[in-house]
């Protein structure tokens, strides 16, 4: 199962690493019951059936799990007026359904939507990027989110991880086939279960690549479509920067001061290299504010 | 990046170097003022020199042509450079005004890091980061560019407007 999640992952690892390690724990539990099911005799159709229930179940309660793990709640219009009024703002003017709205209790500047559907979706904000970002940016913000839940990228991620599963599978499958199967050839079974295991672990490496390199592309096309939602892209720009610590990293002190400039001959650390963003969910930051940018040039 | 930003040239450039006693430096001063002033005839441009309060000269230039103001400036540039003092240089800028918004956007050339960053000061020491990345976004593709945003360093008061 998957979510979605928080658009600057890199600052706040915590809130995703908790709903990652929730749905991880679920997913051991049910191979564990499987295997059990499995050793008890269960044959091959009962056990896809139950495991197909579980999946549909993980899926059907993915919104309580999601709340659960990080500690979200739902809000009231009583309780937070001006967010409400803020999101209304946004669907109204984009016609989409209102999504239920959560708060997390946290310093930490983060957001992210769940929801099967656009109609029972979810966006979840935490006080600390309610604190930090003016209306405008947090407009941006939840903008995104909302293009996350109408572009539907929750169930375009979870059926991209479900087929990386799927494949994982069948790998395993003819693992154990050739483990029980091959009565004759004992001899090289050996030879042919480890080039098994090796397609098992690339066809799971690629698709883990993939799933990652679809997200990346999502993101971007949640900024794309949350800027053209609130026609400000700069805005979400700035957010990004503000949420991402960027902002805070423009020099105040004046050029003439930096005397010996020793500051112009360090060595960048390296910042995002290619190997990190294959693996990253979200893209870099300063990509992502690359491309805002560009948009609001070409809008003005 | 006029069209695109509503900025416009205000005919105000400027290159700034630091300061340091000795007739050598004394010299090269001298011969650039004289060079500048054997330019005028031709150049529709006026200039003066500023000494601020961190020790650095300012060699500000106003006028009408662009061509002028940057070519003016580079040879003034390449003057401090020749007579030996390359170390010394520290940026050269150029001011815009934004028709839209009001107020002055500035891009700063650093001579060490061989590129270009916006600075839009907005008071005693605040700056609009945000117009600044838009400037980036608008001009990056055509210049080099300081990518690094940790290296874009204000400078403050900038003298290129009022004389003196």
């Amino acid at each position: 199962m998957y979510t979605k999640k928080a658009p600057w992952q890199k600052r706040d690892n915590g809130l995703t690493a908790r709903i990652i390690v929730s749905f991880a724990i679920l997913t051991i539990l049910y191979l564990v019951f499987l295997s059990v099911l499995a050793y008890v005799g269960l044959g091959a159709i009962p056990i896809a059936v139950i495991a197909g229930i579980m999946i549909l179940a993980q899926w059907y309660f993915s919104d309580k799990i999601v709340l659960w793990s990080t500690g979200a709640k739902i809000v009231s219009r009583e309780q937070f007026p001006e967010l409400h009024d803020l999101v209304e703002r946004i669907v109204a003017r984009n016609n989409l359904p209102k999504p239920r709205i959560a708060v997390i209790n946290t310093k930490m500047p983060n957001a992210f939507a769940t929801g099967k559907t656009p109609k029972s979706s979810i966006v979840t904000v935490t006080t600390g990027l309610m604190d930090q970002l003016e209306t405008e940016e947090l407009e941006g913000v939840i903008a995104h989110e909302l293009s996350h839940i109408k572009n539907r990228d929750v169930l375009v991620l979870t059926l991209a991880s479900l087929f990386s599963t799927i494949a994982w599978y069948l790998m395993q499958s003819s693992l154990y086939g050739g483990m029980y199967g091959g009565y004759g050839r004992r001899r090289d079974g050996g030879g042919g279960m480890l080039l098994v295991l090796l397609v098992a672990i690339i066809t799971w490496f690629v698709s883990f690549l993939m799933i990652r390199a679809i997200s990346r592309y999502r993101e971007f096309v949640a900024d794309r479509d949350g800027a053209l939602m609130t026609g400000k892209p700069s805005k979400l720009a700035s957010a990004l920067l503000k949420i991402s610590g960027t902002m805070k990293r423009i020099p105040t002190q004046d050029l003439r001061q930096m005397e010996g400039m020793n500051a112009f001959f360090i060595i960048p650390a390296l910042s995002g290299s290619s190997f990190a963003n294959l693996f990253s969910t979200h893209p870099p930051v300063d990509q992502r504010v690359k491309k805002l940018l560009e948009m609001e040039a070409a809008m003005s | 990046m006029e069209v695109k930003l509503g900025l416009k040239v205000t005919g105000r450039c400027a290159v700034t170097f630091k300061t340091v006693s000795g007739t050598f430096f004394y010299e090269m001063e001298q011969d650039i003022k004289r060079f500048l002033t054997s330019l005028q005839p031709e150049f529709d441009l006026a200039y003066r020199a500023v000494t601020d309060s961190y020790g650095y000269m300012w060699i500000v230039f106003e006028g009408k042509r662009i061509e002028d103001l940057l070519a003016a400036l580079t040879a003034t540039g390449d003057m401090v450079e020749e007579k030996g003092f390359s170390d010394q240089l520290l940026a050269a800028v150029f001011e815009f005004a934004n028709e839209r918004q009001g107020g002055h956007q500035y891009l700063i050339y650093n001579y060490r890091r061989n590129n270009f960053y916006p600075f839009v000061p907005t008071g005693q020491k605040t700056r609009d980061t945000e117009q600044e990345m838009i400037m980036m976004s608008a001009i990056g593709e055509e210049m080099p560019f300081e990518k690094d945003m940790t290296l874009w360093y204000p400078l403050w008061d900038l003298p290129l407007k009022s004389p003196g």
